[in-house]
């Protein structure tokens, strides 16, 4: 596993909230959802789980959660084993499931009275908090509507709201903005932060969006194929991706080269090994090619200048910042997107475990 | 402490289905056609054939225990498609992620589906009273039919739930509700005596738990006779023990 910045001393300290250990389940006898990953999250902070659908986080969240059992390995929540003492770990745990998990045949108000008292929410506690958790995710007014009535974006402030009745130490939350608008999104968003800084309440999130990881998480795993490929901060992750990303579009029609480096054009890139001055590749997409550099500006005409060289078209030629989907490239040698789309290409696990082992 | 919680979930889980039955009793209303059928159709009409009912009472009121029984068996066999609803939802997942036991989950939700039954078994009794039927409405015995329904109710959906966990979907629920609930009726004391049953039938009718419910229900409501209502009970409690243990054993099938 790598590891960025911080080599992280695998011990459990004071600071821990959850500590997974070679924590692996499998299915139906060979299939590996979670193959022995490690990972910490430290108490305060918001973590997330980021990877293509089908890459083992909700599974790894069901199993922190005491939903699922284990194959093997370890989780501890504030130090407490997940399958010895389940009911103990799910008294500090909130949890909201990638489906909405509200009453739909019930009020605002009554799905978290219900929920307070199954947390065993103090009865003199319980009135005030549900009336301030209503105020707070802007619910009040319609805390007797019958959730059905509601919109997506309001089911799932709702089920935030049973965190702030139910105070957990832990908030998990699975896929929380798939089917919501770009505006209940980031409103969402702002209520996790909020959350996070009010009550100091620690969030687990996963998800498949860079941008959502990048803008609400403080570290981050990138998880693939049931393992992790890296841990860390995201503006160190992208730091790690070694600067700046050069989008190189090669010409559909390369007639004007000359017949002879026409058919060695490309593959001689990959066959003389793509020169290391100019800066590393990243990845070759059909025709388009993303060159890892330390300074786009400088590198830019030089790698015009070596493609010409080398008689091949180019058509057109980007800089970009890096994102956390090109630190998912670097990692998990595979686009985010492409991954998500279940292409179970054999070759790209071969190669990710090579790298990751 | 813990057996304080553990009670605390169940009864929330109760009062959870209280309220949206209070929100919206469509349902229950639209299941309270069947029985009323039953009675007002099936029972007046063979109410005129004389020797279908032992010691000398109208058959209406011979089946009036009876259709009580059935009624309150329909809303539990088909519990379990709550279940499949509320886990293909994130619901489930929901109630066993909170620090509530999950056996707790598995006996709130019967006791919940013991309520729907109490709801059918007012409306039952209601429905004979406004036909006119001659039963022995003393308050007693009525809340004894009432307290028998719940625990009917808790035996049969926990039953249900066993069967989710092991089917998995709405639609095989459906199927093997249908090819459960009548035969569980037709081969019990419900509608006819099992006196006149063929000698194979009456084997089965004497394993069904639906007769001993069938038959404290008619003891309290028809003739006053309380001397099998011990056996009654005890077969009841015993097997919805059985089953709800089975239920929480096998939930987890149904979330993984």
């Amino acid at each position: 596993m790598t590891t960025i910045q911080e080599s992280i001393s695998l011990s459990e300290s004071e600071d821990t909230a959850i500590t997974v250990r070679d924590l692996t389940k499998v299915y139906g006898g060979s299939f590996r959802a979670v193959d022995g990953i490690n990972f910490d999250v430290r108490r305060g902070e918001v973590f997330g789980l980021l990877g293509p659908n089908g890459a083992g986080k909700t599974t790894t969240i069901k199993i922190i959660t005491t939903l699922i059992a284990p194959t093997s390995g370890e989780v501890k929540v504030f130090g407490i084993d997940v399958t010895s003492k389940p009911q103990e770990v799910r008294q500090s745990l909130g949890y909201v499931p990638q489906a909405i998990s509200v009453d739909g045949d019930l009020s605002a108000y009554e799905n978290l009275l219900i929920f307070s008292k199954l947390f065993y929410v103090s009865r003199e506690d319980r009135d005030s908090r549900i009336a301030s958790a209503l105020e707070y995710m802007g619910l009040a007014e319609r805390k007797d509507d019958l959730v059905k009535h509601y919109s997506g974006g309001m089911m799932r402030r709702l089920e935030i709201a049973q965190a702030l009745v139910n105070r957990p130490k832990v908030l998990i939350l699975d896929e929380p903005s798939i089917g919501l608008d770009p505006s209940s999104k980031k409103q969402m968003l702002d209520y996790i932060k909020r959350l996070n800084k009010d009550f100091k309440t620690t969030v687990l999130i996963t998800t498949h969006d860079m941008i959502e990881a990048d803008e609400l998480c403080d570290r981050l795993a990138i998880m693939d194929h049931g393992k992790i490929a890296v841990i860390g901060k995201p503006k160190d992750l992208k730091k790690s991706v070694g600067g700046e990303i050069i989008t190189v579009t090669l010409a559909r029609d390369q007639s004007e080269a000359p017949e002879s480096s026409k058919s060695s054009g490309i593959s001689s890139i990959f066959a003389s090994g793509f020169p290391k001055e100019l800066g590393t590749l990243v990845s070759i997409e059909n025709s388009t090619i993303k060159i890892l550099v330390e300074n786009g500006d400088r590198a830019i005409p030089r790698i015009i200048d070596y493609f010409e060289r080398n008689s091949i078209g180019v058509d057109a030629i980007s800089l970009s910042k890096p994102t956390l989907d090109d630190v998912f490239m670097k990692y998990a040698n595979v686009s985010l997107e492409s991954a998500g789309r279940a292409s179970d290409t054999r070759s790209v696990r071969r190669t990710f475990t090579r790298r990751s082992g | 402490m813990s057996f304080q919680r553990f009670a605390s979930s169940v009864f929330t889980l109760a009062e959870m289905e209280a309220r949206k039955i209070r929100h919206d009793s469509t349902e229950l209303w639209m299941r309270a056609i069947q029985p009323a059928l039953w009675l007002a159709i099936f029972g007046e009409v063979l109410n005129t054939i004389r020797g279908l009912s032992p010691g000398g009472y109208q058959y209406i009121q011979f089946i009036a225990p009876g259709v009580l029984a059935q009624s309150v068996l329909f809303v539990a066999i088909f519990y379990g498609i709550l279940i499949v609803w509320e886990r293909d939802f994130g619901l489930l997942t929901k109630l066993l992620s909170t620090p509530s036991p999950r056996s707790a989950i598995v006996v709130g939700k019967a006791l919940a589906a013991g309520v729907r039954g109490v709801f059918q078994g007012v409306v039952i009794v209601a429905l004979a009273l406004i036909l006119g039927i001659n039963l022995r409405f003393d308050i007693l015995d009525v809340a004894g039919v009432l307290l028998i329904a719940v625990l009917f109710a808790m035996c049969f959906a926990s039953l249900s739930m066993i069967l989710a966990s092991l089917l998995k979907t709405r639609d095989r629920m459906m199927g093997i509700g249908q090819a459960i609930t009548m035969p569980l009726f037709f081969a019990s004391n419900a509608i006819y005596p099992i006196a006149l049953m063929p000698q194979w039938l009456q084997a089965i009718a004497i394993v069904n738990p639906l007769s001993y419910v069938v038959d404290a229900m008619r003891s309290m409501l028809l003739t006053g006779d309380y001397s099998t209502l011990p056996t009654d009970i005890l077969a009841l409690i015993v097997s919805t023990l059985i089953l709800v243990t089975l239920a929480s054993i096998s939930l987890k099938r149904l979330i993984e």
